[in-house]
Order: C-alpha cells, then sequence, then structure tokens
C-alpha cells in the first residue's frame, strides 16, 4: 500500500510539475492533448516578447485549425497574476497561460530567453526549442520584417510529421534565469 | 595628509577588489540612479522600472548584456572625438562591475550603502509652460509592422511675438515615441500636406519652405531621458502668431495598440535674441545612390567656413544604413579637429550632441563629413530583404546623409546672411542647376538691395522649377525692384496660376498694376486679397492709394462720376484725409452736387483749417446753393 501512495504522489507531482494556472491551481501543462503542444515563454516586463503579440496571435489563429495548440508560459515567481491578466488584455496573446513559478517546464523545453517557443510532439517529445523568427538579430537591432519564421516552420513540419532540428539560432530578448 | 583617506574610500567605491563582494545597494546603485533610472522608471520610455533591487536584480544579466555591448545606455558618439554635454557612456570598470554582480548572483547588500535614490520631479519637468500646444489629435499607432514616423501641426496661438527660451516635449505616450523633432514653420507652408486640417501627415524628415530669410537656428529635440535644453541668455528664438511648429515624431508599435498625443511646452522670455546663431547642413543626398549589396558607400562634403565662428552642438543623420558617420575641421594650420565620430550608426538613438565648450573654427577652416552606408544583406537594419537600390530622399526607405552644427558668428553683428551666401555657394558647387541654391542665393541679394543682381540667380531657380510659385513670386518681385513692372506683372501672374490662393503674389501683382497705372485691375486685385486676408494693412493702404490716383485721373479726364466714386471708396480707409475730402468735394461740385460738396468741404477745413482751396471753395459752394441750380465755376 506504502508503494501504490508513493507512484499516486508522484504521479501527481509529475502532473503539474509546479505548473499552475491564474488562479494558482497545480495544471499539466500538456492535457489535454494536442496533436503539436507548443509553449512561448513570455514576461510582462519584456519588450521583445510583447512586440511580438500580434505575430503570436496570427501563429495561433492560423495553426489552431490543424491542431496546434498555443500556450503562454510566465515563469516568474514574483508576478502576480493579476499582471498577468492585464499582460494577456492588453497584448492580446493568444491561447492557454500557465505559470511555472519552479521554472519546471522552462528546463524541460530548454528555454533560456522570453520570448522563446517550444515545440513538442503528441507524445510530449521536444521537437524544437528557440527563437519565433530572425527579426531581431540583437537586443536593439532588428530588421522591419523578419526573413526566417523559425516557429512557423518547425509547426508546419511537426503537424506534417517531418523531422526538423530540435535547436535554431538563439533566441533574442530577456533572460529567463533574471526570474528564477 | 588628512586627504588620503577619503581618496582611497572612493578608489574603493569606484573600483571593487577582487575579493569584494559586489553588491547592489553599494556598488550598482550609483551606477543605475545615473544611467538607467532616468527612462526606466513608471511613465518614462524605458520598457521597464528600474528603481529598487527588485526591479533590477530581475534584469540583471539583461543589463550585464546590454551595457557589455554598450546598447545601454544608448550613447553612440566615441570617445575622444567630439566633448558632449550629458555624456551618457559607461566606464569599461563600471561595466565590469555590473557584469561581475550578475554573474555572482547579483546580491543585494545593505540598504545602508546604497547611493542617494533620485529625486524626478513629475510632469514639465522646467515648471509650468507658459503655453502648451497639443497634437489636435492622438495618432494611432498600430500594434505590429515597422516604425512610424508622423508630423503633427501645430499652430502657435499667440497675440504677439514672443521670444521662446526653452521647450519641452511631451511625447504623450513615452513607450512607444522614440524620439521627436520641432521645426519652425514661419510660412505655414508643411500644413498643406496635410488632407484635412490638424490631420497631420506622413514622412520621415520633411522640407520647410520660407517666403523671407529667416534661417533655422535652434536645435528643438526630444529623445528619452534628456533633459530640456534652455537657452542661454540672447539664444531666445522668435515665436509670431503666424507661426506652425511642425512636431516630427518617431514612433515604434510596442506589440499592443497605442495612442501617441504629444505636447509641446514653451518657455518665454522678456529678452529678445541678440545672438544670431545658425543651424549649417553638410550633406550630399544627391551622391546617394546605393547598389543593391554594396557593403561600404562612402559620401562626402566639405564646406570651408567664410568667417571666423563657434560651434555649440552637432546632430549627424542617417537613416538605416548609415554605418560610420564622422565629422570633423581642418583647421587653417593643417590641425584636425574632430566634431563627432559615431562607428556604429543607429537611427533610433539619434541624439542632438552639444559640446561641453564652444568649439572654435577659424575663418578658412574645412568641415568636413564622412559618412558610409551599408546596403548589403548581412546589415540587419536595412529595411530592404532582399536589398534593393537605394537613392536620397525624405522616405524611411530612403537615405538621407546630413551633418547639422549650430553655430555662433564671432562678433556683434548678424552674420548669417553672408553665411547663408557661403552655404548656397557651396551648394551650387555641388548640384549645378539646384533649384534652392540658385533661390536663396537670389533671395539674399533681393534682401540686400541688389536686384539686379538677384534677378540672374531667380530665373535659374525658375528654370529649375517653372512652376514653382514662391520662386516665380520672388522673381516678379525683383524684376518690379529693377523697375521691370511688365515681366513682373507675367511672373506674378504665372505664380498665381500655380498656386491661386496665393496672396503675396496677388499683393505683388496690384503693386505691379498700380505701377504701370492699371488702376482698376490694381484695384480688383488689392480688393481679392483683403478678401482673403482682411488685417492686411499694407493692402489696404495702397488700395487707398490706388483709389485716390485713379480718382483723380478720372476727375482730370472729365469723367466725374467715376472719380466720385473712387474717392468715396477711397475715403473708407482714409476717414482723416483732408486733402482727399477736399479733392472729393470739388468733384462733386463740379457735377453741380453742391449739397454733397459742402459737407466735404467743411470736413476738409475741419480736419486741416489751413487748407486754403478747401476754405474757397467751401464759400464758393456754399454760395452756389443759395442760389440754388446755378452751376458755378469752383477752383
Amino acid at each position: 500500500m506504502r508503494g501504490l501512495c508513493f507512484l499516486l504522489l508522484w504521479a501527481a507531482a509529475g502532473a503539474g510539475s509546479g505548473t499552475v494556472n491564474l488562479e494558482g491551481k497545480a495544471v499539466d501543462p500538456f492535457a489535454p492533448a494536442a496533436k503539436v503542444r507548443v509553449f512561448i515563454f513570455v514576461r510582462t516586463d519584456c519588450p521583445v516578447s510583447n512586440r511580438y503579440a500580434p505575430e503570436l496571435k496570427r501563429l495561433s489563429d492560423d495553426f489552431a485549425a490543424r491542431g496546434a495548440v498555443f500556450s503562454m508560459v510566465y515563469a516568474d515567481p514574483g508576478e502576480t497574476s493579476a499582471n498577468i491578466r492585464r499582460h494577456i488584455e492588453q497584448y492580446g496573446f493568444p491561447g492557454v497561460v500557465i505559470r511555472d513559478p519552479a521554472h519546471s517546464l522552462v528546463r524541460r523545453a530548454k528555454a533560456t530567453i522570453t520570448p522563446e517557443a517550444a515545440v513538442f510532439s503528441t507524445d510530449g517529445k521536444l521537437l524544437y526549442h528557440g527563437r519565433i523568427d530572425n527579426r531581431f538579430v540583437e537586443l536593439g537591432k532588428s530588421m522591419a520584417n523578419p526573413t526566417r519564421r523559425d516557429l512557423e516552420d518547425s509547426i508546419a513540419a511537426a503537424l506534417d510529421g517531418r523531422p526538423q532540428s530540435e535547436e535554431s539560432a538563439p533566441a533574442v530578448g530577456c533572460y529567463l534565469a533574471d526570474v528564477e | 595628509m588628512r586627504w588620503v583617506l577619503p581618496f582611497a574610500a572612493l578608489v574603493a567605491a569606484a573600483w571593487p577588489g577582487k575579493a569584494e563582494v559586489i553588491t547592489f545597494y553599494k556598488h550598482i546603485t550609483p551606477i543605475v540612479y545615473r544611467s538607467c533610472t532616468p527612462c526606466h522608471r513608471p511613465g518614462e520610455a524605458g520598457p521597464f522600472a528600474l528603481l529598487t533591487y527588485e526591479d533590477v536584480k530581475k534584469h540583471a544579466l539583461q543589463i550585464a548584456g546590454v551595457t557589455k555591448r554598450r546598447y545601454m545606455p544608448p550613447w553612440l558618439p566615441e570617445p575622444g572625438h567630439g566633448d558632449f554635454q550629458d555624456e551618457q557612456r559607461l566606464s569599461d570598470a563600471q561595466i565590469q562591475t555590473i557584469e561581475r554582480w550578475a554573474r555572482e548572483g547579483a546580491p543585494a547588500g545593505d540598504p545602508a550603502d546604497a547611493a542617494p535614490v533620485p529625486k524626478f520631479a513629475p510632469g514639465w519637468q522646467l515648471g509650468t509652460p507658459d503655453l502648451v500646444l497639443q497634437a489636435p489629435r492622438p495618432y494611432p499607432l498600430r500594434a505590429d509592422g515597422s516604425d512610424e514616423y508622423w508630423n503633427f501641426v501645430l499652430p502657435l496661438k499667440l497675440a504677439g511675438t514672443r521670444w521662446v527660451k526653452a521647450i519641452e516635449i511631451r511625447p504623450g505616450n513615452a513607450r512607444a515615441v522614440h524620439h521627436a523633432n520641432v521645426l519652425i514653420d514661419r510660412s505655414r507652408s508643411a500644413r498643406t500636406q496635410e488632407k484635412t486640417p490638424g490631420a497631420g501627415f506622413s514622412g520621415m524628415d520633411l522640407n520647410i519652405e520660407a517666403d523671407t530669410f529667416d534661417p533655422d537656428s535652434h536645435f528643438l529635440f526630444w529623445k528619452p531621458g534628456g533633459t530640456p535644453w534652455e537657452e542661454p541668455d540672447g539664444m531666445a528664438w522668435r515665436a509670431d502668431p503666424t507661426t506652425d511648429l511642425i512636431l516630427n515624431v518617431h514612433m515604434q508599435p510596442t506589440g499592443k495598440p497605442e495612442m501617441v498625443q504629444p505636447s509641446i511646452g514653451l518657455y518665454f522670455t522678456d529678452h529678445p535674441g541678440t545672438k544670431f546663431p545658425m543651424l549649417v547642413q553638410l550633406e550630399h543626398d544627391g551622391a546617394l545612390d546605393i547598389a543593391a549589396g554594396t557593403r561600404d558607400f562612402p559620401i562626402s562634403d566639405d564646406f570651408t567656413v567664410p568667417m571666423d565662428m563657434d560651434v555649440l552642438a552637432v546632430y549627424p543623420h542617417a537613416h538605416y544604413l548609415g554605418r560610420l558617420l564622422e565629422g570633423y575641421a581642418t583647421l587653417p594650420d593643417g590641425s584636425r579637429k574632430w566634431l563627432i565620430r559615431i562607428p556604429d550608426w543607429d537611427v533610433n538613438w539619434q541624439a542632438v550632441y552639444r559640446f561641453t565648450a564652444p568649439v572654435f573654427l577659424p575663418k578658412g577652416s574645412v568641415v568636413a563629413m564622412r559618412f558610409h552606408y551599408d546596403n548589403s544583406e548581412e546589415n540587419p537594419r536595412n529595411p530592404n530583404h532582399p536589398a534593393r537600390r537605394v537613392r536620397g530622399g525624405n522616405q524611411a526607405t530612403d537615405e538621407m546623409g546630413h551633418l547639422w552644427l549650430q553655430v555662433l558668428p564671432r562678433g556683434a553683428e548678424d552674420r548669417r546672411m553672408d553665411l547663408q551666401e557661403a552655404i548656397m555657394r557651396h551648394r551650387l558647387d555641388k548640384y549645378p542647376g539646384d533649384f534652392s541654391a540658385h533661390f536663396n542665393l537670389g533671395a539674399l541679394q533681393l534682401a540686400r538691395g541688389n536686384a539686379a543682381e538677384a534677378i540672374p540667380y531667380l530665373r535659374s531657380a525658375v528654370e529649375a522649377r517653372p512652376e514653382q510659385p514662391v520662386a516665380l513670386n520672388t522673381l516678379g518681385a525683383a524684376l518690379l525692384s529693377a523697375g521691370n513692372a511688365n515681366d513682373a506683372t507675367a511672373m506674378f501672374e504665372r505664380a498665381l496660376r500655380s498656386d491661386a490662393r496665393y496672396t503675396n503674389a496677388r499683393y505683388n501683382l496690384a503693386n505691379a498694376l498700380a505701377e504701370r497705372q492699371q488702376w482698376e485691375q490694381a484695384a480688383g486685385q488689392f480688393r481679392q486679397v483683403l478678401t482673403e486676408s482682411p488685417d492686411d494693412a499694407g493692402a489696404r493702404e495702397h488700395l487707398a492709394e490706388v483709389l485716390r490716383l485713379w480718382g483723380n485721373e478720372m476727375a482730370a479726364a472729365g469723367r466725374l462720376e467715376d472719380a466720385a466714386s473712387h474717392l468715396r471708396e477711397c475715403l473708407r480707409f482714409r476717414e482723416n484725409d483732408a486733402a482727399l475730402h477736399s479733392d472729393l468735394g470739388t468733384v462733386l461740385a463740379r457735377l453741380g452736387r453742391f449739397r454733397e460738396a459742402v459737407p466735404e468741404f467743411e470736413t476738409a477745413v475741419r480736419l486741416d483749417p489751413r487748407l486754403d482751396t478747401a476754405r474757397n471753395n467751401l464759400r464758393a459752394a456754399r454760395a452756389r446753393l443759395e442760389q440754388s441750380g446755378e452751376r458755378g465755376a469752383i477752383r
């Protein structure tokens, strides 16, 4: 009986991994199942991730019908849920909102920057993590329009079942390590 | 030796020893409070606050990264190539301190060690302005897309001329506005670009046309974190009731829709401008034709200064392809004085740089502009992917190469015309058929009273732009001054064909017609001027004079009814002119209308008792009235 108990506890921890919703309730970021799951790591105080709000909305709308589900992940434990709600509302970020104060999802997605994208397969395999596109060359140096759309390509490849490289050129933005 | 100890303590604070733990309060607050917080606080341009330990810790690695690359705090000039006020450059030691602190876990330390927290006044930094101009309506900035450049037209609402010692620009939305520039439009020429009044218009740069010699003299510039600039005594600039201020604003989308409604605060002084600074522009936009893929495209301009002068400030300007921007002067003794050097230009952080001390350039010094552009695919700031051919122009997708200097010629007198002449002759060397050089040289000669010398320049200007109304009008004015009223009339008529609402040209046309004694046409044009501009005192006075001369001519020709009508109209403008009343009385008496003539003579005598003609004629007219019906001789 003790063994079973232990297993149950472990399972509960694995499902939530410390990720919660805006009400503070533990949530499994991978439930319910999706054909392709896209996490975007953002912050309320990162101008670069703010700048991507319209692009993320576009991608989410474009791929929704094909079964790609977007989640916005806020990893700053010091942030309040009220601020996050206001942020989502003001910028119109798409998808489900997840808080990851313990950075468990950050580690699983190998994310280091906001904004950074992670694309997972149905069975939870990390297919891609990195920049959304190449608009930002470095902080303060950006192109008017991107010439490579890494995230879009990755989602399309995942939906088509085509192989892809897990890593891209590094994302540009704010460090997740600053809000550990 | 009491000074040794404090000195050592200062050194320790600036350069922490290897063993010392770097803490926020002790080592980081002096840097952050001075170099970050002015912008990074609520309501200001910085996208997040950097006020408290928690604020700064949440961006520690980021701050370490951006300071190491010297992206923050934004400061483009290379040290050692010009000494500027408010330098926002961190020392290598400060950058290393930040990096170590971030790398070592960003410890807080003891709050007692902190530098004093800076105090920021809310709202207007120079106090309540004497006049606030707000953009008539907010500009809706899209959430996404490329940068936008918008021009707000702000008419100065003044009862009379004032002198402005300072302006403060409030961006209206600090997070969306990247920088702003105010241009003084004394002839209200820019507002014609608005689709509807108050709508504003787009464009990264603009040309302001002026019909009087009043060259730009001040940099009126705003950038995030900048302190408003107050002109020293004697350097105030003139603001007239008929002046528009054009606020040129560079905005960057933030990710959400933004409303941008900037305002300008003006601060007046009773001390008029007694010094005569001028903005001198080196440029070579005409050489900008950069083939796609060109990695290094240089342009240059060299201007020999025609008089001793001090350079007070410098403003280099290029668009997205600019890379290396250099400005320096070679003095008559062959030595080089740097004005500015920007090794990695970024249009987003363009600024006006004011020298800590004026840079003296003796007559004969050669100011050099050396700008380099990168139109390759590898230039991340290239707005075109794939790269395409780019030429000079006002839009963000065009390029520019300007080095503006604010200079103050030495000596008490106003030397701006001489300076302008040198600039325009230099421009003519660069662009032999150039409209504005020819036009400005002609206008200068005309302002100096040399109509004959003005005419060839103005003819060339009209040749370059045959429909340009201001040039046609100015050429007409020169011809009229030179005594050629016939050709002048033709020029004014051409100007009005280009722009029927060009009141100044109409006024000049009326004068030219009057010069040719074409009274009827002249009076008609003056009446139209007064319809367009009812307060034009000159037009009223000239119309009155035309009517008087016309009336007298009619009287001499015996067309007495016409004469009476013109003199009567003339009296509407000159009711206290004794001679005019007398003349009208005479015409009426000649018409036998003694009852009307008598009061005119009476008024004339009342206004000027020494007017013997009127007195005699009054006596005669009264006598005639008594012998009613009889028509008598009137002297």
